[in-house]
Formats: structure tokens, sequence, C-alpha cells
């Protein structure tokens, strides 16, 4: 019983933003949604992967790999932002419930730090399990193109190799592995990430983690219908009352185009993406996430506990 | 003359029900002092505001009036829990951390790292008794270990203020009495308690001085001694007394205008025999 000194005043000197709190946060955060196990459905997303690309044989190999990419990015996509909205959703009120929140306050950290700490946790864990996606996606589609070039050896003459064949080769690997996989990636990336942004700031005011996940994919589907609604206006200002245009407006100000962020179709296809639009995209994503978060964290203070 | 650990003066708090026009008051113009190295004993029925005020103390809610201090600074500014320790009611910590881990993430947040994090913690499981389960994750700890748990993190970064919400709420007699003992050693350290219990026995054995809500006003507050001890009786409990010598007394008294109330045999209580029942299987 020993081991404890005298009560002194607290030498240390309290700093107003630590890094070191705001990592044990999200560290601790990465760790309590590895540890429940939100890895599992990546299982799921290998399955998709593999059973996909089994029953892809009977297309030429142009149509293979178009689909093979467009069903892996559009699975990564809709993956990611599930594990976004569902782990985002149930982090506050679950130490709200638990009483961990107080305990966590109780301590010199600052209610940006906590949040910050929450969201960085999260995208941590959002970075670590595309990443591993990727990677999948990319073993299955080199085992495809190996395949595929077998398959096109195979038929041909013994030591024969015409020009027409090494087009052909030439061809499939093009079709394989292009640069823009890369900006679709992070377009998912950043997705997810403005999805969790917004999911935790619907979760500073929400009553539960059902309402905050119903509101999440209620204002995810608006975010991929409201460019067909701007468009509508943009070209019907006559039928539009002025009301309504103001409140659409307002809707498309508050929640982004997220169609914006969904360039499979374009990568699919191999359509270059050009630098301004991965930059305008790219910046429009970090904005609202950081708008997001800051409109949450003035909730979050405000907020009662 | 020293700064207070607790300092709460002309404190209210009013909280708006949604969808009605009044206001519940659940603390009214409460102002106390704890000095440091006290213990103090906060009681009150449900509902009578000592939650409320143990939150504005830690800052977690914020005040409708009047100001709250811990050594003398504002429990609004963050800096002011450098020095508290916190264990709430029914805690549940991050049940997939250890022990170990879970004071590991409540002393990085104080600020304390590398080797000298790695020995508080192993310093504070040796305290609460809880070096064999260090490797064990939280999600099989027992209540009681649990709370124990709870007042290692508290204490992770050496705090001069504790504050205790029901700390054996739920607890067997065993593991409550530890944590008890737990509380008296840190009064010896000159650690400040703020004790919030229903268990009025537990709050007679360890706090120097208590404080009484009812529907948020502090109706008693003072010395418990000065606040329980009867003025106008007096207890003397003898050690092999024959009956002769109590005759004597018997006939003293008589003499006086003073009467006996009451003589009978001291009891032991409930808890001691239960634990030295127990103790001796």
């Amino acid at each position: 019983m020993n081991a404890l000194p005298n009560a002194l005043p607290s030498a240390t000197r309290h700093q107003y933003f630590s890094f070191a709190r705001i990592g044990a946060i999200a560290s601790n955060t990465l760790l309590e949604l590895i540890r429940l196990k939100v890895f599992y459905f990546i299982l799921i997303f290998a399955l998709v992967m593999i059973s996909s690309s089994f029953f892809l044989v009977k297309l030429s190999f142009q149509a293979q790999f178009q689909v093979l990419k467009d069903v892996a990015l559009g699975a990564m996509s809709i993956f990611t932002w599930l594990l976004a909205v569902l782990s985002t959703a149930m982090l506050l009120p679950k130490d709200i419930e638990d009483r961990t929140l107080y305990t966590i306050l109780a301590k010199p950290v600052p209610r940006f730090e906590y949040l910050l700490g929450k969201l960085l946790g999260v995208l941590l864990l959002l970075f670590v399990a595309l990443s591993l996606m990727s990677v999948l996606f990319v073993v299955v589609l080199y085992a495809k193109q190996q395949s595929a070039i077998a398959e096109l050896t195979a038929h041909a003459a013994p030591g024969a190799m015409s020009a027409q064949m090494s087009a052909q080769i030439q061809d499939i690997l093009s079709q394989t592995f292009t640069w823009n996989l890369v900006p679709g990636i992070i377009f998912i990336y950043l997705k997810a990430a403005l999805c969790a942004s917004l999911t935790l700031l619907l979760s500073t005011f929400a009553s539960s983690t059902i309402f905050t996940i119903m509101v999440s994919v209620v204002l995810y589907i608006i975010g991929h219908v409201q460019p067909i609604a701007r468009d509508y206006i943009m070209h019907n200002t006559q039928g539009a009352s002025p009301a309504m245009i103001i409140y659409l407006s307002l809707i498309s100000l508050l929640i982004p185009d997220l169609t914006a962020f969904s360039l499979v179709d374009d990568i699919a296809a191999g359509t270059a993406i050009s630098t301004i639009l991965f930059v305008k995209t790219a910046g429009m994503g970090a904005v609202y996430i950081v708008v997001y978060f800051l409109v949450g964290y003035f909730v979050f203070w405000a907020k009662e506990l | 003359m020293s700064t207070p650990a607790i300092s709460i003066q002309n404190l209210t708090k009013e909280y708006s029900v949604p969808f009605r026009r009044e206001r519940v008051t659940a603390v009214k113009d409460l102002s106390l002092t704890v000095e440091p190295g006290q213990v103090y004993g906060l009681l009150g029925p449900n509902g009578s505001g000592k939650s409320t005020t143990m939150k504005i103390v830690l800052g977690l809610v914020p005040p409708t009036s009047g100001k709250t201090e811990i050594f003398g600074r504002d429990s609004v500014e963050v800096d002011s829990r450098e020095d508290v320790g916190f264990l709430p009611e029914n805690p549940y910590f991050y049940k997939y951390l250890t022990g170990e881990e879970t004071l590991h993430f409540y002393g990085k947040l104080c600020g304390l790292k590398g080797a000298k994090l790695r020995d508080r913690a192993r310093e504070l499981l040796r305290l609460v008794g809880l070096e064999e389960a260090a490797d064990r994750r939280l999600g099989g700890y027992s209540k009681g270990m649990l709370q124990r748990i709870g007042l290692a993190q508290a204490m992770v970064q050496e705090p001069r203020l504790l504050v205790l919400d029901e700390p054996t709420a739920g607890v067997d007699p065993a593991g409550s009495r530890e944590i008890r003992d737990l509380i008296l050693d840190f009064k010896k350290r000159g650690i400040t308690v703020l004790l919030c219990s229903h268990l009025l026995g537990q709050v007679q054995e360890i706090c120097d001085r208590i404080g009484i809500l009812h529907r948020g006003v502090l109706i008693r507050e003072g010395r418990l001694d000065d606040l329980i001890s009867i003025e106008n009786q007096t207890e003397i409990i003898l050690e092999n007394a024959s009956p002769e010598l109590l005759g004597e007394i018997q006939a003293l008294i008589a003499k006086t205008p003073a009467r006996v109330l009451d003589q009978r045999k001291p009891h032991t209580t409930l808890e001691r025999y239960f634990l030295d029942v127990t103790g001796s299987q």
C-alpha cells in the first residue's frame, strides 16, 4: 500500500491541444472497432470478388475486366460506406450510455480532441479496410489477367508469337491495370469519410443509434438524387416556385452531390479522370468533412451530458 | 489559508423540459467548501441533485448561475481537471481493453507516456489488487474488479482530488471493504475525496464532513461528529467490568440528576461479522 505518493499539486502544465491525447483516442477507437470484429465483412467482399470472377468466364476478356472492375469498385464503395455509417453511429451513444465518456472528459481532455480522436479512429479504420479490399481486388485482377494471357498463348502455335498476339496481350495488360484506378479508390475513401463525418454530426444530437443510421442512410440517398433535382431546376426554372428553388438549393448546399464521387463507370470503361476534376472533387469532399466535423463539435460542445 | 479543494458558490442548475415552458431546478443556490485532505460525503435521496453537482464540479455540465472551482481553477476550464480523478456510478469501461491497457489509455489522456506510464500502471494495478488480472479483458471482470480498476484509472495522474459516485454500489461486502480501505488510504496521503453514497454506514466511517441535499437544496452541512453527536448524552464503553463495578457506577449515578437510558453489550457490525465468518472458511 506504499505505492502512492502523498498528494502534491499537479506538476504538469496543461496543453490546450495535444496530438498525443487525440492519438490515444483515435487508436483506441480503431482498436475498439477491430476488436468488434468489423473486418469480417472483408470476407464477404472476398466472396463477391472471387465468385464474380468465376461467373465471367463466358464473356470476352475486355468485358470480363470491365465487369470485374465495375463489381469490385461498386462493392468497395458500398462496403466502405456501410462501415463508415455503422461504426460511426454507435461510437458516441455507446460512450454516453456506458458513462465511459464521463471518465474521459473528467480527465483534462477538451471535447474537440475527443470528437476529433473518434473521427480519426474511424478514418483510420476506413483506410485499413479499403487498403485490404484494394489489395484483394488487385490480386484477383492480376490472377484474371494472367489466366487471360495464359489462355491466349495456349491457343497459339508453339514458339510462334505473331504481331497480332502481342497486340492482344498488350490490350489485356492495358485493360487491367490503369492509373485511374487510384483516384477512383481515393474517391471511394473520401465519400465514405464524408459520410462518417456526417454520421458523427448526426450522433451528436440524435437520441439513438438507429435514428442516426436511418437519417444517415436517407441523407446518402438524397446526396445521390439531389443532382437530378438540381438539373431539373436549372432546366425548368419557369415551372418551379421561388420557395422550391431556395429549398432545393439549400439541400444542395447542405448535402453534397455524392454522385460526383462515383466514377466507377468511367474507371471501368478506362476513361481518364482529369486533374482538375480530381482536385475539385477531392477538395469538395475535404471541405464537407471539415464543415460537418466543426458543426458536430459545436453541437457536442453545447451538449449537457 | 490554503486554497479549497472544491469551492462551490451560489450554484444553481436548471434544466429545460422538452416541449414545455417550465424549467426543472436540479440544484438551488448551493454553496459549500471542501478543504484539502478532507473526505466529504454528499448525501441525499435519488433526484436530490448530487450527480448534477458532481457533473458541474467536473465541468461536464455548465451551471445556470454560480461558480465552482477546483484548487482555485474554474471547473469550466479543462485544465482544472488535471487535479481530479473521477469514478462514476456503475462505470462500464471499454470491455475490449485489458486492465493494463485501460490504465495506459487513461494515462495517455493525462499526458503520461513511455516507462513512466508503464510503471504507473503497474503500481496502480498492485495498489488495487489487480496485478493478476492485468492481462484480462474488462469484459470478464466482476463488479468489484471493475470498481477497483475504476479507482485506479481515477488515480492515474496522481490527482489531489477524487470524486467518487457510489463507489461500492453493487459490490459484495469484501469488495466494498477493500474499496473503503483504499479511500481511507487516499485520505492518509492527503488526497481530498468527494464521495456520494447511499450507504450511510460507510459514509459515517470514512467522512470528515457531510452535506445533505434535498430537492436541490443543501439542508444540512458540517463536521460529521458535530452533526450526529447527541449533546446531552455520554457513552462509556467498558471492558471486563465486574457486576460489582457496574453496581457501584449505577449507585453513583443515582445520586446525581443524570439517568441511565440504556445499558447493553455493544454489537459488532453485521459487515464485520460477515467478513469474519466468510474469511475463516
